[in-house]
């Protein structure tokens, strides 16, 4: 089930909120474990026990963790119900969503021919395989207490509005939330407009740019224009669809009282690519840094070593994306880049010269959209094709007449994206709130527009079938 | 957990604003699920021209393979309260949001008319694939003469001037008739305008098609002289883009050509095994008054003529845009059969029709062949 989809907004949501908010406190964490359940297996049904397993696994390891740490401190017993919680959940990763990557670079590199096991992926189980990792390890290490009540450690890890597309929330990011609620209306509201906000950057905006991309990959001739024209519209549709969908996660979760980490922070204003994933998919970053990075040694064993482990931390970000070596690829370009910015560039990069400012963003612009189109391509050798043609290596006209036409047709919808990936839209609204004069016109506006933007994403999702989901490689 | 307890320093407005935000959208969430479920479902949406999908059959089967949910998608799109209202919601702010097309379909002008873009060479090998397959079975022993003539969408005429992208119909027409090599081809695109088609329609309108007649009566050694009454039809057309295009748009008017001789004429239908009118009035009251036609979507017509001055007989393979060109053609022959292989497969026409010699036209729109898959 999609939150851009009218069952989810219609039937799904309303039901689950009635019986949520009608049910007595004690309640709520079931009805939370079970809606979530209910979404889960909407889509597909089978994959249930895939993660009832992994949240199965999760909890009781968890608290054998404790124990061990508890009634053996020192012991070795805690760390390999560690070891085993994290194959487990790796275990589950690699079966249903490297298997078949492996197979076949096998069969390539012997020339052997393994028949592929063709699992299909079950959807978000990159995130929940992450939290229920992050959990565990947060137990070992003595940073959370182990979950004793199978429900809410079931809810954390199911919880609908962050399950198949993020952010990735840990644990203790939602402990004190999970045995104590307090609903305000102001914070429910907060949560609708959230909502509505990613709704309309989902629906507005990231489906119709996904419609260009989607004309230029049907369309027969191709121009300059038209070639950028697609790597503007891939990078600024893959924003507003992930960041739409955190929104609409974040939002969900201020419905229900809870409090998810932001995910995106304007990440295309960013001066270097550094910056950029500072601002880009933050939970995921950050779940790198603290689980992987830092207990590799991060960058407190020498230059070697450090570099040795962004290369790492960036190839397993490239390949949690998708089990294809583009997205491999696309992960250590960024490792190469981010390498380049630590030990070339950080006079260019922190030097205020005159112009300089400007040449960074465009820097970071030019290498984001090079990479969303790594991201987007089928495979590596139309990425490649993509990416010599846009630096003028195919010999395609620079301008044409459809190319034109698209650009007339999503100019201003490209415009507003660029202008909408900005703060700029944001402080216009904070200004104008602070303004007494303003403040009563703002209070019947704000939630006018919210309406506004329910009934035009209704009506864009009633009569639109393009609809996509992207993270069903995730 | 402690419900509903406000915050301690909310202002005024802040409490308006979030009451007012959460009142809207229950009402306008929790309204339209409720009237979702009351509100009786429809069975075809006639803007656009189409079955509604229905309620989803629930079934431990369904649900475990996953058919239902599936289908419910579709079943609570289709059924979604307002829909028709919604839609135009999409299309008024999809045009201010500058998109050029709504769904494909664009307006030029007064015309509505649909994108035919990008060229695909693959569906015309097909569709031609096809006719080589109706000339090898049962045309080639017959020695009758065959044509080809193609009949533009509008697009031909409105694309290029409204700034859309075009169909390369110099590379459909040459592939045709590469792969029809034992059709004389017959060209009609000199003969027809922007203006002879409907405004909110794919068709051609028949009023206007003397000059086209007369150009493929030429081509098939035959001449014409009749003379025709043109009548109108009281009630509004709103073509097949009116519905598709889902913003307010003026009505077409439909008018027919008609003469004693073609009220004489009688029209065989082998699907309802009966006699049809050539214009069947009845239709201009259903969804598409465009069907009065030979009465629509028809596999197989024949078409006689008690006052014919020969015995020559024509088959037409043809699309929709036969039905009201052919009766323009039906003086000169005493039998005219019409062959719609969208609806019949070629492999059973010999159970049906006998082929000995007739002249033989195929006469197909360039929407067709681009989009030929619905050729069987």
């Amino acid at each position: 089930m999609l939150f851009s989809g009218i069952p989810f907004l219609f039937y799904f949501l309303p039901l689950v909120l009635v019986i949520y908010f009608a049910v007595p406190r004690g309640g709520k964490n079931a009805v939370l474990l079970l809606s979530s359940l209910f979404f889960y297996g909407w889509g597909e049904p089978k994959f249930l026990f895939f993660m009832l397993a992994a949240i199965l696994q999760g909890y009781l390891l968890a608290i054998l963790i404790e124990k061990a740490k508890r009634e053996y401190p020192g012991g070795k017993r805690s760390k390999v119900f560690l070891a085993a919680s994290v194959a487990l959940s790796l275990g589950l990763l690699g079966y249903c969503k490297y298997a078949d990557f492996f197979i076949t670079n096998f069969n390539a590199l012997t020339g052997l021919s393994l028949p592929l096991l063709k699992i299909a992926l079950p959807i978000g189980i990159s995130f929940y395989t992450f939290q229920i990792m992050s959990y565990v390890v947060d137990v070992y290490r003595g940073e959370v207490k182990a979950q004793r009540s199978l429900i809410d450690f079931g809810a954390y890890v199911a919880f609908f509005p962050q399950l198949i597309a993020g952010p990735i929330v840990r644990y203790a990011d939602i402990e004190a939330d999970l045995k104590d609620r307090r609903h305000t209306v102001e914070g429910t509201a907060a949560g609708v407009r959230r909502f509505g906000i990613g709704l309309g950057k989902k629906v507005l905006l990231a489906n119709q740019l996904a419609e260009l991309a989607a004309h230029f990959n049907a369309a027969e001739e191709k121009s300059l224009l038209f070639y950028w024209l697609y790597a503007a519209a891939t990078m600024l549709y893959i924003y507003f669809d992930f960041s739409g969908y955190s929104d609409m996660a974040i939002g969900l979760g201020r419905i229900f009282c809870f409090r998810f980490p932001e995910n995106f922070n304007y990440p295309y204003i960013s001066g270097s690519i550094t910056e950029f994933w500072r601002r880009w998919h933050m939970t995921l970053g950050g779940w790198f840094r603290d689980y992987l990075y830092i207990p590799l040694g991060g960058n407190r064993k020498g230059q070697g070593r450090r570099l040795f482990n962004i290369f790492i931390v960036w190839a397993a970000t490239g390949l949690w994306h998708g089990a294809a070596w583009n997205f491999a690829a696309w992960g250590l370009m960024f490792a190469v880049l981010l390498m380049l910015e630590k030990l070339w560039l950080p006079d260019v990069l922190q030097n205020k010269m005159f112009g300089l400012g400007v040449l960074r963003h465009v820097y970071v612009l030019v290498a984001v959209a090079v990479s969303f189109v790594l991201f987007d391509a089928a495979d590596m050798a139309a990425a490649a094709d993509i990416i010599i043609a846009m630096f003028g290596g195919a010999g395609v006209p620079a301008v044409d007449e459809l190319s034109l036409y698209y650009l007339q047709s999503y100019g201003l919808i490209l415009l507003l994206a660029v202008v909408g990936a900005t703060p700029v839209p944001a402080r216009i609204v904070a200004d104008l709130g602070r303004k007494k004069a303003m403040a009563p016109l703002m209070a019947v506006a704000e939630p006018l527009f919210v309406l506004g933007l329910l009934v035009v994403c209704t009506a864009f999702l009633i009569d639109g079938s393009f609809n996509p989901f992207l993270y069903f490689r995730f | 957990m402690s419900e509903n307890v406000s915050e301690n320093k909310v202002d005024g407005l802040t409490e308006f604003k979030s009451w007012a935000t959460l009142t809207l959208a229950a009402v306008f969430v929790f309204g339209f699920a409720v009237g979702g479920l009351l509100l009786p479902d429809s069975e075809v949406s006639s803007a656009e021209r189409r079955p509604l999908a229905q309620m989803p059959e629930l079934s431990i089967k369904t649900v475990l393979n996953g058919q239902f949910m599936g289908d419910f998608d579709a079943y609570s799109l289709d059924q979604f309260p307002l829909r028709d209202d919604f839609r135009g919601i999409k299309a008024a702010v999809a045009a201010a949001l500058g998109r050029q097309d709504n769904n494909g379909i664009y307006a030029a002008g007064e015309h509505l008319a649909a994108l035919e873009y990008p060229y695909d060479a693959e569906s015309v090998r097909y569709a031609a694939g096809r006719m080589q397959y109706v000339y090898r079975q049962y045309l080639a022993a017959g020695g009758g003469k065959v044509y080809l003539s193609i009949v533009p969408d509008k697009g031909y005429f409105l694309a290029g001037e409204s700034g859309r992208p075009a169909l390369d119909y110099q590379a459909l027409a040459a592939d045709m008739q590469e792969g029809l090599p034992f059709a004389e081809y017959i060209d009609i695109f000199g003969e027809l305008t922007a203006a002879d088609y409907y405004y909110t329609d794919a068709h051609w309108r028949q009023e206007n098609l003397l000059p086209v007649a007369e150009k493929l009566a030429e081509g098939l050694g035959v001449k014409l002289s009749a003379e025709y009454e043109c009548r109108e039809a009281e009630q509004p057309f709103y073509g097949v883009y009116a519905g598709q295009y889902a913003l307010p748009h003026g009505a077409d008017t439909l008018r027919w050509l008609t003469n004693e001789q073609l009220a004489a004429m009688t029209v065989y239908d082998y699907e309802s095994q009966g006699y049809l009118p050539v214009y069947d009035e009845s239709k201009l009251d259903g969804d598409d008054s465009y069907e009065m036609y030979l009465g629509g979507p028809k596999s197989l017509l024949v078409l006689e003529n008690p006052a014919a001055e020969s015995d020559r007989e024509l088959i037409v393979f043809r699309d929709s845009f036969g039905s009201s060109l052919v009766p323009l053609l039906a003086e000169a022959y005493a039998k005219i059969t019409l062959v719609d292989i969208r609806y019949v497969s070629p492999a059973f026409l010999g159970s049906f029709m006998q082929f000995d010699g007739q002249d033989v036209l195929f006469l197909y729109s360039t929407g067709v062949l681009n989009n030929s898959i619905t050729i069987k």
